[in-house]
Parts: structure tokens; C-alpha cells; sequence
């Protein structure tokens, strides 16, 4: 009853795990693909990256601000990690760089993946991710090359970062992705006022969880508005109630990040709560986007 | 996050101290703290009292951190992680090097329930030793023979002990001693009663960036850092 498929991926429901959160070994995955209706990477790029000093995270009222800095062993390292994952579940493998042909050239190492999602959005990492994903031109040069370097689905990650969101959307239809995912989180920080100092070793980094889910909704609303290709939503969804309004305003599936914090088995016990919403309403895949008259 | 100030620090030997805080942590043993130093980064440290940590320069913060002074702020995230259960009976902590640090805890806090503790303590040479002379009823092993047993402390524990005799066994040190101890209390069909204190490396320490994932998926800084030996798949 909450099954769906998304660009011809078949999924049990549509929570999917969120890039970053969990995704560095195949062993957590394996963990979260028992009841997830798919599982998105760590993002990785194509050389080994060491990202920010601790602290890279800090919790506060309403969700995080992290500064992890995309670190990353690197594609090849990455792809026999992920050998080690037993396919609970489809496996989206995340991807990032600082040029087209980078980034399509990772593809390669992992012909084992359901589909890709290209990072176009981290708000704290140098050349990549912002820089790529906040010029139009470049976003469509990108997926068009990691379009033509695979036949599975991709997908693009937009941050909420821009001007216009749904101009960086529609540059990523153009050059041909099966999906957008909305949003990375949202630039931020925080400052110990006891030191005095930034409490991120990076200073700023991107916020996460509940407190950027009203954000988060608005972008989804726009890009269905105004794209024909499937909506992702993302951002600080953490019940099933928050699963429900993503889809009310256009998602066709969502990701959780965040809201792991406060249990690994969240994917469960959402998927419990929306069965029991789907027995007294119509199947999920009715209601995406009703919310627009 | 909130931020303590340095009460106090005692060395016990050239690269090994105890930083005391200014505030106590409603904690339990066996639980760490994300530790801040300014200027330096934020690492994983277990408590070795409600109020201090025990320290070993390993690094470019520890080293820092072995060198501060009293009066100097730190911030803290926690006290988190699974705490060590509570035997109800005689306890047995077997200690690697400055895998001491959680189980002096540990020790005294049996100690002022009126509970009985036996501590096993393996270092490379005696200049390691931390405080040893704190604790009643101890057995002493060095690698080099400088002091006490002339071996590791896995020796130490076959010729000195019967392991079956204690209601809860505790394990720190560095991960080759642990995974001996594993394979020795499995072959004992003990593992049930034995409880290990991991290392990883972190970065979030909050279970959600997902370093610090042991090989079945456990995360060692929300579900760990103590884990019973039939949890592991070693
Ligand atoms: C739950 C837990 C409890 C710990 N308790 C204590 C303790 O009570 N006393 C103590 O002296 N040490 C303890 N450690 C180890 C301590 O965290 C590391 O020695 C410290 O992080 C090294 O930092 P550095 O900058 O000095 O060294 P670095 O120069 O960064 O590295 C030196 C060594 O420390 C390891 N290391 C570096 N960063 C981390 C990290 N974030 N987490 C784990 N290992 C790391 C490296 O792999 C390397 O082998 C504990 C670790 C964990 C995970
Ligand atoms: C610790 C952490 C690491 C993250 N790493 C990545 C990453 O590597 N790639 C990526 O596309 N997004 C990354 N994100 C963003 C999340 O995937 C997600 O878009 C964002 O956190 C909002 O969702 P949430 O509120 O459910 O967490 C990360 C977020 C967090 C908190």
C-alpha cells in the first residue's frame, strides 16, 4: 500500500535515507535498507578528501548545523566498501565534483548502483557543491554529462542556497535528470558566547532538521509548480505527519537525514504510522501534490 | 553544547594526566564526552570521574591538552554513550594502558555502592602505570617485566585467575588486547557476561554522521561506546 516506483525504481515506500546521514559503510546501510524504501550514499568524489576538524556538528533546539566538509575516501575506496551492501533495499550513490566530466566519470565505479544523485548543493565545501550548483549553465552542463556516462536514473540535488531555486530545477531538466531532490541544508552557524568563538571549526555550515522543514516545503511546492520530472523532498522531515505534507505539496518520495538522531529505527515506525494513515485514506501515490487546487 | 572551565590537572607521567572540571557531569561510567579545546579539535574522551577525564598525548590535541592549565575553557558535549552495566556481584576490569581511564570510574563507583572489584592492569613498561596504588585488590602486568607479571595482561589473566568466578567482566585497552580477550571468553563460552569499551574514530559523536560504524552497523558513539561481547561479530 505505500509501495511506489520513482523514474522505473521499485521501492517498498518512500522514505529514503538522506545523503551524509549514516551512508559512509555499507554495514550502517545495510541496517537502514532493512526498512527503508531506498538508501542515498555518502556523498563521494573521485580522490579522497579529509573535510573540516572537529567540531563538524552542533546540535541546537530545532535540528544541527554541520560543517563535515563532504569527507570522502574517494571513488574506488568507496565502490569496494559498498560491495559489502547486501541490497536491502535500492542503492543511490551520491556523487560530487568540481567539473562535468569529474563527476560523470564516477559513475563508472559503481555499475551496481539503482541510480545516482549528484551533490550540487553542499553550502560549505570549497569548488564543489554551491560553486557547481548555483550557475544554471554549468547544473545543465553537469547532467548532461552524467546522464550520458550511465543508463540509470539521476537525480539532482538543488540547494535552497540561490537566488531562484526553480531556475537551477529547470536547468537540471534540461539537461536531462530523472528527478530533483529538495533541499541541502541551509547556510548557518553558531557562536559560543562563553569563548566567544564560532563553535564549527569551518565557522559556517548548513542547517538541518525541523527547524528548515517550513523551507524545505516551499521549494518542493515551486518545483512541482514548475517542473515536470519527479520531486524528492527533503529537509527536517521527522513523523509521518511531515512525510504527508511533503507529498501533499508535490514530493513523490522523501528523505530523512536528520531525524535519525533521535532512533536508527525511524524508517519502521514511519512506515507503520503511514500504513495505518493509508487504511483510512486513499494510497499514497494519490495524494502527491493535491495540496495545489 | 556548553562550556566547563579546568579545576585542576595531575600528571601521572611524562604524556598522561587528569584534567579535573569545575562542574561535575550527572553521568555514569563507561560514558564519554566530545570534548572541545579551543584552537584544537573536538575528541572523544571517557570519563574518569563525574569531573575529570585521564588523558594520553597521542596527538596534536591531546598533546595540547596534557599541557593546560587551570582555568582554561573547554567545551563539552555530553555525557553520552551506553554506560557499563551494574554487576551484582564481584567485577572483574581487565585495563590496557590508558584503557584505565573509564574503568577507575567504574571502579570507584562499585566501590561506594559496597560492591568488590578486582582489577587486572597490563602496560608496556611501569612508567606507564597511572595511580595503580589507588586500588586494593590489583594485579600488575608489563611487557618488559618492570613491574609486577612479566607478560600481557591476557597471560596475566590465565595464570592469575578463573574468569567463570566474577558476575561481570569489563574490558579497555587497545583493540588487539580486546579482540584476544574476545576470542579467550568466547572459547570460555563467557561472553555473555563480558563487556567491551570501543574506540573509533568520530567526527559528530551524535549518531548521526555514521564514522564510528562498527562492521555489524552498531554506531559506537550512540549505541556504544560499551557493548557485550555477544553483540560483536568479531
Ligand atoms: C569513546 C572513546 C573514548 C575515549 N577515551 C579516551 C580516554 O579516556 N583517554 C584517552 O587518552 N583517549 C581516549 N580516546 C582516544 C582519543 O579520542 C584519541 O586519542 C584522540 O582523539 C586523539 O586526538 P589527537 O588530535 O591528539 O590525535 P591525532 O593526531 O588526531 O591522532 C592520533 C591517533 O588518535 C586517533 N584518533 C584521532 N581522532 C580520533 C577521534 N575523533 N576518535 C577516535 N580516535 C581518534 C587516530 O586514529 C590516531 O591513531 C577515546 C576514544 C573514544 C572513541
Ligand atoms: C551530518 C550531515 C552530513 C550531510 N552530508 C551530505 C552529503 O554528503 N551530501 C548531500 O547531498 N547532503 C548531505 N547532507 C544534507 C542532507 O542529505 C539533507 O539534505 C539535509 O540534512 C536536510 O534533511 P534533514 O533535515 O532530514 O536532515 C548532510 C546533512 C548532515 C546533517
Amino acid at each position: 500500500m505505500l509501495d511506489i516506483e520513482l523514474c522505473g525504481i521499485k521501492m517498498r515506500n518512500p522514505l529514503m535515507l538522506a545523503s551524509g546521514i549514516l551512508g559512509s559503510y555499507s554495514s550502517s546501510l545495510n541496517r537502514i535498507a532493512e526498512n527503508a524504501g531506498a538508501v542515498v550514499t555518502k556523498s563521494v568524489g573521485a580522490e579522497e578528501r579529509e573535510g573540516y576538524r572537529n567540531p563538524v556538528l552542533i546540535n541546537y533546539g530545532d535540528g544541527f548545523v554541520n560543517a563535515v566538509g563532504l569527507s570522502s575516501p574517494g571513488a574506488e575506496v568507496f565502490s569496494k566498501e559498498l560491495k559489502n551492501f547486501r541490497g536491502g533495499c535500492p542503492l543511490i550513490v551520491s556523487l560530487f565534483g568540481s567539473s562535468p566530466e569529474e563527476i560523470a566519470h564516477l559513475t563508472s565505479f559503481f555499475p551496481f548502483a539503482d541510480a545516482f544523485e549528484i551533490n550540487l548543493s553542499c553550502p560549505h565545501a570549497e569548488k564543489v557543491g554551491l560553486a557547481v550548483g548555483s550557475d544554471p549553465t554549468l547544473v545543465r552542463e553537469i547532467v548532461t554529462y552524467v546522464k550520458k556516462s550511465t543508463s540509470k536514473p539521476v537525480f539532482a540535488k538543488l540547494s535552497p542556497n540561490v537566488n531562484d531555486i526553480v531556475e537551477i530545477g529547470k536547468a537540471a531538466e534540461k539537461g536531462g535528470a530523472d528527478g530533483v531532490v529538495a533541499i541541502n541544508t541551509i547556510r548557518g552557524m553558531s557562536i559560543d558566547i562563553l569563548s566567544r568563538k564560532p563553535v564549527l571549526s569551518n565557522i559556517s555550515g548548513g542547517v538541518s532538521g525541523e527547524a528548515i522543514k517550513p523551507i524545505a516545503l516551499k521549494c518542493v511546492w515551486d518545483l512541482y509548480e514548475n517542473l515536470k520530472i519527479p520531486v524528492i523532498g527533503v529537509g527536517g522531515i521527522t513523523t509521518w505527519k511531515d512525510v504527508v505534507e511533503f507529498m501533499l505539496a508535490g514530493a513523490e518520495a522523501v528523505q530523512i537525514g536528520s531525524a535519525h538522531f533521535y532512533s536508527y529505527k525511524l524508517f519502521f515506525s514511519l512506515k507503520e504510522s503511514l500504513l495505518a494513515y493509508v487504511r483510512k485514506n486513499e494510497p499514497l501515490k494519490e495524494i502527491i501534490g493535491m495540496a495545489h487546487g | 553544547m556548553f562550556s566547563v572551565r579546568v579545576k585542576n590537572v595531575t600528571k601521572h607521567s611524562k604524556d598522561t594526566v587528569t584534567v579535573t572540571f569545575n562542574v561535575s557531569f550527572r553521568s555514569f561510567p563507561g560514558q564519554f564526552v566530545m570534548l572541545n579545546l579551543p584552537g584544537h579539535e573536538e575528541i572523544p574522551l571517557s570519563l574518569s570521574s563525574p569531573d575529570s577525564v585521564t588523558v594520553r598525548a597521542v596527538g596534536e590535541t591531546t598533546e595540547a591538552l596534557v599541557n593546560i592549565q587551570p582555568g582554561e575553557l573547554l567545551g563539552i558535549k555530553g555525557p553520552m554513550g551506553r554506560p557499563f552495566s551494574i554487576p551484582n556481584g564481584t567485577a572483574l576490569l581487565i585495563a590496557g594502558g590508558i584503557g584505565i581511564a573509564p574503568l577507575i570510574y567504574l571502579h570507584d563507583y562499585i566501590i561506594g555502592r559496597g560492591g568488590e572489584v578486582k582489577i587486572l592492569y597490563g602496560v608496556r613498561t611501569s612508567e606507564e602505570l597511572i595511580n595503580h596504588r589507588r586500588f586494593e585488590n590489583i594485579k600488575i602486568s608489563t611487557d618488559n617485566g618492570s613491574a609486577g607479571f612479566h607478560g600481557n595482561v591476557i597471560d596475566l589473566l590465565k595464570v592469575e585467575d578463573r574468569p567463570d568466578r566474577y558476575s561481570r567482566i569489563y574490558c579497555c585497552g587497545p583493540e588487539i588486547m580486546l579482540r584476544k580477550l574476545y576470542d579467550f571468553f568466547k572459547e570460555n563460552k563467557l561472553l555473555r557476561k563480558v563487556e567491551f569499551a570501543l574506540e573509533r574514530y568520530m567526527k559528530c559523536g551524535m549518531g548521526v554522521c555514521g564514522s564510528c560504524a562498527l562492521e555489524n552497523g552498531l554506531m559506537v558513539c550512540s549505541e556504544g561506546p560499551v557493548f557485550n561481547g555477544v553483540e560483536l561479530e568479531w
